[in-house]
C-alpha cells in the first residue's frame, strides 16, 4: 500500500526554499508517497519558542500533532527544526501525564485532543525505507560527486527522542546518497552544529561556526554540501555567500538538498528539482550533476 | 571570547555569598532537570560543545553553578549561545538532559528580561502573524507550487492568551 502522510512544511521551506519543496514533491511522486496538505497548521515553535516558554511550545506543537491525529493521519516533515519540535513534544506528552493533561486542557476548547496516535517522521526516514526502490530507479549516476553531507543536529539528537540513526556515526542518509554513485566523504565536523539557531542571538558566533564547518568540508575535498533541513541550508546557501577564510580563499561550496541529488540520479527533469534556485552557483559541479 | 552576550563573564575575583538550594531545586523540577544533581564534573559536555571555544562560561561550568545554586548562571553567555545541538546531552555519562536544562534556564532568563532582542521580536511575531519572522513569497508559480500555506493565527493566539505567553514575568 502506498504510504500516506500529512506533510508539515513549516515556515522556512515555502518562504525560502521552494527548490526543497518542489524536489521533495517530485521525488515523492516517483516513489508513490502520497503527500496530504496539512490543514490548519501553526508554526512548529521550534527551539525558539521552547527557549521562551516551554508550556506555550508544548501547546503549540501539541496542537499540530493533535490536528493530524484527529484526522487519522501520520505526519511527515522535510525540516529538522519541525521534526525535532514535533518529536520532542510527542516524547514529553507521551511520557509525562501532567504535561499531557495541561496541553489537553488548552486544546479542549479548540475541539482537539492529543493521545499520541500519530506517527511523526522525517522525510529522509521515509526515503530510507524505500532504499531498494530508489536503488532500482537510479538511471543517471553521479560518479565523481564528493558530498559533505550535513545531517543536522535535530535529525539525530537526542537519539532517545528522535530514534532515527546512530547519533555518533549516522549512515542512513549517506547510504541513500551513495546509491547515486556519489561519495559521502568523511569530514571532521560533519556532526557539528551548522550554527543556524544562533542567527537570532549572535550572527557573529553563527558565522564562526559555519566557517569552521566549511574549512573542514574543504579539507575533506568535498565538492558540495548536502542537507535535509531548510534551517541548516540557510547557513550553507545564504549566509555562506561571499564568505572567505583568513587567507582570502572562498569558503563557498555548492549546496544541495538530498531530494535534488536523488531526483537528478533518478532521472527527474532538472526543472521541478528547482536547481536554478540554488543560490551558490552549481557551475563547478554541473557536469557531474549532468545538467 | 565573545562580547556578544552575558554580563557574567568570569569567575575571577567573584565572591558568592549566598548559595541558594531553592534555585537548584527549581531548575531540577523543570523539563529534563530531574538528574541535574548527578553531575560529577567530567566536562565531557564542554569537550563536545561547538561553542566551548566561543563563550566565556562553558557548559560544565554552568552545571556546577546550578549545583551551587548560583542564580548568576542566568547572566552567562552559555545560556543564549547554546545552539541546542544536543551533543552534551547525547554524551553525558550520567544521562543528564543537559540541553533541556539549558532550555529551562532560557525560560527563566526570558522572564527576567535577560534575552537577546531577537527572541523578544520572535515572540511578538509569533503572536501577531503566527510566524517567527516575516515571510516572503517568491518563484512558487514557476515551480507549479501552490501559494504559501497560511499558518493558523486565531486558535494559536487563544492558546497563548490562556497560557499567558505575552505576559511572562518573574515569579510566575
Amino acid at each position: 500500500m502506498a504510504q500516506s502522510y500529512e506533510v508539515f512544511l513549516g515556515c522556512a521551506i515555502p518562504n525560502r526554499f521552494n527548490n526543497y519543496e518542489s524536489s521533495m514533491r517530485a521525488v515523492a511522486k516517483e516513489l508513490g508517497i502520497n503527500l496530504i496538505d496539512f490543514e490548519g497548521a501553526s508554526c512548529c515553535g521550534t527551539v525558539v519558542l521552547k527557549s521562551i516558554d516551554e508550556s506555550s511550545w508544548l501547546a503549540l506543537s501539541g496542537r499540530n500533532i493533535a490536528l493530524a491525529e484527529n484526522r487519522g493521519h501520520d505526519i511527515m516533515t522535510p525540516c529538522n527544526g519541525c521534526f525535532g519540535s514535533l518529536k520532542d513534544t510527542d516524547h514529553v506528552l507521551h511520557d509525562d501525564e501532567d504535561n499531557r493533561k495541561k496541553v489537553n486542557t488548552v486544546l479542549k476548547p479548540l475541539g482537539l485532543e492529543y493521545t499520541g496516535k500519530a506517527k511523526i517522521r522525517h522525510l529522509v526516514e521515509v526515503l530510507y525505507e524505500l532504499k531498494d526502490d530508489i536503488r532500482k530507479r537510479i538511471v543517471k549516476p553521479l560518479n565523481g560527486l564528493r558530498i559533505a553531507f550535513h545531517p543536522g543536529c535535530h535529525l539525530i539528537r537526542p537519539s532517545n527522542v528522535v530514534g532515527f540513526d546512530d547519533p555518533e556515526l549516522p549512515r542512513k542518509v549517506d547510504e541513500l546518497l551513495e546509491l547515486t554513485g556519489a561519495e559521502s566523504v568523511a569530514w571532521g565536523l560533519k556532526l557539528s552544529c551548522c550554527g543556524s539557531p544562533l542567527l537570532i542571538s549572535s550572527e557573529d558566533v553563527a558565522t564562526k561556526i559555519l566557517s569552521e564547518k566549511m574549512i573542514s568540508a574543504k579539507q575533506a575535498n568535498a565538492n558540495c554540501v548536502v542537507t535535509n533541513c531548510p534551517a541548516c541550508h540557510t547557513q550553507f546557501d545564504v549566509q555562506l555567500i561571499g564568505m572567505k577564510d583568513e587567507s582570502g580563499e572562498s569558503l563557498e561550496l555548492p549546496a544541495l538538498f538530498v531530494t535534488q541529488i536523488l531526483g537528478l540520479a533518478m532521472g527527474i527533469d532538472p526543472e521541478p528539482l528547482g536547481l536554478e534556485l540554488n543560490r551558490i552557483s552549481l557551475d563547478p559541479i554541473a557536469d557531474l550533476l549532468g545538467f | 571570547m565573545t562580547e556578544t552576550w552575558g554580563k557574567f563573564k568570569s569567575f575571577d575575583g567573584k565572591k558568592f555569598e549566598a548559595l541558594d538550594p531553592e534555585f537548584t531545586r527549581e531548575v531540577s523540577s523543570m523539563l529534563g532537570g530531574e538528574d541535574l544533581t548527578a553531575c560529577f564534573q567530567c566536562s565531557k559536555c564542554s569537550a563536545g560543545c561547538p561553542v566551548s571555544d566561543k563563550v566565556n562560561i562553558q557548559v560544565h561550568e554552568i552545571m556546577r553553578m546550578l549545583l551551587f545554586g548560583l542564580k548568576e548562571v542566568l547572566e552567562t553567555d552559555m545560556v543564549w549561545l547554546c545552539t541546542t545541538c544536543y551533543t552534551c546531552q547525547e554524551r553525558c555519562p550520567q544521562g543528564i538532559d543537559i540541553t533541556d536544562i539549558i532550555f529551562g534556564l532560557k525560560n527563566m532568563a526570558f522572564k527576567k528580561e535577560i534575552a537577546p532582542p531577537g527572541y523578544i521580536a520572535a515572540r511578538k511575531s509569533l503572536y501577531d502573524i503566527g510566524r517567527l519572522y516575516e515571510p516572503t513569497d517568491w518563484e512558487r508559480e514557476d515551480l507549479e507550487l501552490d501559494d504559501v500555506p497560511e499558518l493558523n493565527v486565531e486558535d494559536t493566539r487563544k492558546m497563548f492568551d490562556k497560557i499567558g505567553l505575552m505576559k511572562l514575568k518573574d515569579g510566575d
